[in-house]
C-alpha cells in the first residue's frame, strides 16, 4: 500500500502516545537540515520558491537514478514551521527510492496517521504542504519525460518517413 | 499640541527579558507560551514555561467560540494557576498569540496578566536558556469564573455594525492589502476562508505592526500615543473596537490600547473578517 520505508514510519507513529508522537515529530524536525543538498550532488529538477501556503521559502530537489528511483533533497527557510520541517524529514526518508509515479499516486491519508488527528485539525494548512510540493516536482518531471519521449517518437517517425521516401 | 506620555499607562503589564530571566522561578508566577507554530514549544521553551494553545486549549472544538468557564477553570487547574497567579505570556510572531491568550484569560476575569516584551524571538536572540523539559505543577483549585466577560472586552458582529453605523472608532489591524480588499488573508498565507474582501465601513487601517519595533518589542508610549491618539483620534471618551481576520492580530492592538495607552472600553471583535466577510448582507467598503 505505502512504500516500505514510509510504512515503517507510519507504523512507528501510530504506536506512540501523543506526548511521544510530538517528541518524535520535533526530533524529525531537528533532522530536517540533514536533507539539504550535499556538495557535488546533481539534480534532474530543482524547485525553490516561496508559496503563500508556507511561512518561508522551501526548495525541493529531485534526482532520479538509472533505475528510475527518486531521491529528494530539501532546503527550508528559517521561518518554516516545526511541523513542516518534521514532514520534510519524514517524507525525504519515507519516499526515498520510490518512483516519481509512486509519489504522484500516493494517497495523502497517511499524514493524519503520522501527525495525529488533533494536529491536523488545528493546523491543517501546514501538514500537507511538503507532500504537495514533492508531488508537484514529480509531476513536472514525468510531464517532461513524456514530452521528451513524444519528441523522440516524432523524430523517429519523421526519420522513418524520410528513409521510406 | 498634545503632550506625549513618557511612560506606558500600565507599565506593570510588561516584563523585560532581563527581569524574566531573574524571576522565572518565582512563586506566584506562571510563564505561558502561546504560538502560531504548534510544535515550537515542544522544540524548546523558556524554563518553567507551560504551553497553552490558542486553538486546542482556548477554543471550543465544535462551536466557533471560546471554552466555557468550567473548561477555563480546568485549564488553569492543570497548569497550577490560581486567581492570584501572575500569568506572563510570550510567544512567536511578536506575541500575536500570546496577547490573544492573554485577552482570552481576561475574558474569564483573570486580571493578573503580563506580556514578555519582544516575546520568544527576543529571548532566543539574546541567547537565553531554553529547555525541552515540560514542567509539572501541582493542580490548583481555580474556581469556575461566574461568567465570561463577553460584554466588557469582546465585540460581536452586531456591536461592530452598530459602531460602524454610529461612526465610532473601528480599527482594522490587518495588512493594507487585506484592508483594501485585494487579498483576504495576510500576505504569505493561504487566501482561504473568506468570500469577500474589504473592510467594515468607516474602519481605519492601522496594521498591528505599527505598534511594534523590528525586534518585536512594543514602541514607546509617545510613539503609540502619536499613532493611536493623534493619528486615529482614539480616546477613552468613545468606545473602540479592533478587529483583524480571526482576532489574534487585533489582540495585540487591544493590548496596546488597553494596557500601554490606558484607553477604557476597548473591545476585540474576534469574529473579525472571517465572520464579517462571509456573513450575508454585511456592508463592505473597499478602497483603492
Amino acid at each position: 500500500m505505502y512504500p516500505p520505508k514510509l510504512d515503517k514510519i507510519i507504523n512507528l507513529f501510530e504506536m506512540l502516545p501523543e506526548v511521544e508522537r510530538r517528541e518524535t515529530l520535533v526530533s524529525y524536525a531537528d533532522g530536517a537540515k540533514n536533507q539539504e543538498p550535499r556538495p557535488g550532488e546533481g539534480f534532474d529538477l530543482e524547485d525553490v520558491r516561496k508559496d503563500e501556503e508556507c511561512a518561508d521559502t522551501v526548495g525541493v530537489y529531485l534526482q532520479v537514478d538509472d533505475q528510475g528511483k527518486a531521491h529528494f533533497r530539501m532546503t527550508l527557510g528559517p521561518e518554516v514551521q516545526t511541523l513542516t520541517r518534521a514532514m520534510t524529514a519524514i517524507l525525504c526518508k519515507g519516499l526515498d527510492g520510490v518512483t516519481p509515479q509512486d509519489v504522484l499516486d500516493l494517497p495523502s491519508d497517511f499524514v493524519t496517521r503520522i501527525v495525529g488527528a488533533e494536529l491536523v485539525r488545528v493546523r491543517s494548512q501546514t501538514t500537507y504542504y511538503i507532500l504537495t510540493r514533492m508531488k508537484g516536482i514529480c509531476k513536472v518531471y514525468l510531464d517532461r519525460q513524456r514530452q521528451t519521449a513524444q519528441v523522440a517518437e516524432l523524430a523517429a517517425g519523421t526519420t522513418a518517413l524520410h528513409l521510406g521516401s | 499640541m498634545t503632550s506625549q506620555p513618557t511612560s506606558y499607562a500600565h507599565p506593570e503589564a510588561l516584563v523585560e527579558t532581563d527581569w524574566l530571566a531573574e524571576h522565572a522561578g518565582d512563586k506566584g508566577i506562571r510563564i505561558i507560551e502561546s504560538n502560531e507554530d504548534i510544535l515550537l514549544y515542544d522544540s524548546g521553551h523558556i524554563p518553567a514555561a507551560v504551553h497553552i494553545d490558542w486553538r486546542s486549549d482556548l477554543q471550543d472544538p465544535l462551536i466557533r467560540d471560546y471554552i466555557t468557564p468550567e473548561k477555563f477553570a480546568e485549564l488553569c487547574r492543570r497548569n497550577g494557576i490560581t486567581p492570584e497567579t501572575t500569568c506572563i505570556f510570550y510567544g512567536d510572531k511578536a506575541n500575536w498569540w500570546a496577547t490573544y491568550a492573554l485577552w482570552a484569560f481576561r475574558l474569564f476575569g483573570h486580571t493578573n496578566v503580563k506580556v514578555l516584551n519582544g516575546g520568544r524571538d527576543k529571548w532566543k536572540a539574546e541567547g537565553r536558556s531554553m529547555t525541552r523539559e515540560v514542567p509539572k505543577y501541582p493542580a490548583s483549585n481555580y474556581p469556575i469564573p461566574a461568567k465570561r466577560l463577553d460584554k466588557e472586552i469582546r465585540a460581536f458582529a452586531d456591536d461592530a455594525r452598530a459602531q460602524s453605523t454610529a461612526g465610532k472608532p473601528l480599527i482594522d489591524v490587518r495588512s493594507p492589502g487585506e484592508f483594501k480588499g485585494e487579498i483576504t488573508h495576510m500576505p504569505e498565507y493561504p487566501q482561504e476562508g473568506v468570500l469577500r474582501g474589504g473592510h467594515i465601513p468607516g474602519a481605519k487601517s492601522v496594521p498591528w505592526k505599527t505598534a511594534a519595533n523590528d525586534d518585536g518589542t512594543f514602541k514607546s508610549a509617545a510613539e503609540l500615543a502619536k499613532i493611536y491618539r493623534e493619528g486615529c483620534g482614539l480616546s477613552s471618551d468613545e468606545p473602540t473596537i479592533v478587529y483583524c481576520r480571526i482576532g489574534e492580530r487585533s489582540s495585540h492592538t487591544w493590548f496596546v490600547l488597553t494596557y500601554l495607552l490606558g484607553l477604557d472600553n476597548v473591545r476585540n471583535y474576534d469574529g473579525s473578517w472571517t465572520e464579517w466577510g462571509n456573513r450575508v448582507g454585511m456592508p463592505i467598503e473597499r478602497s483603492v
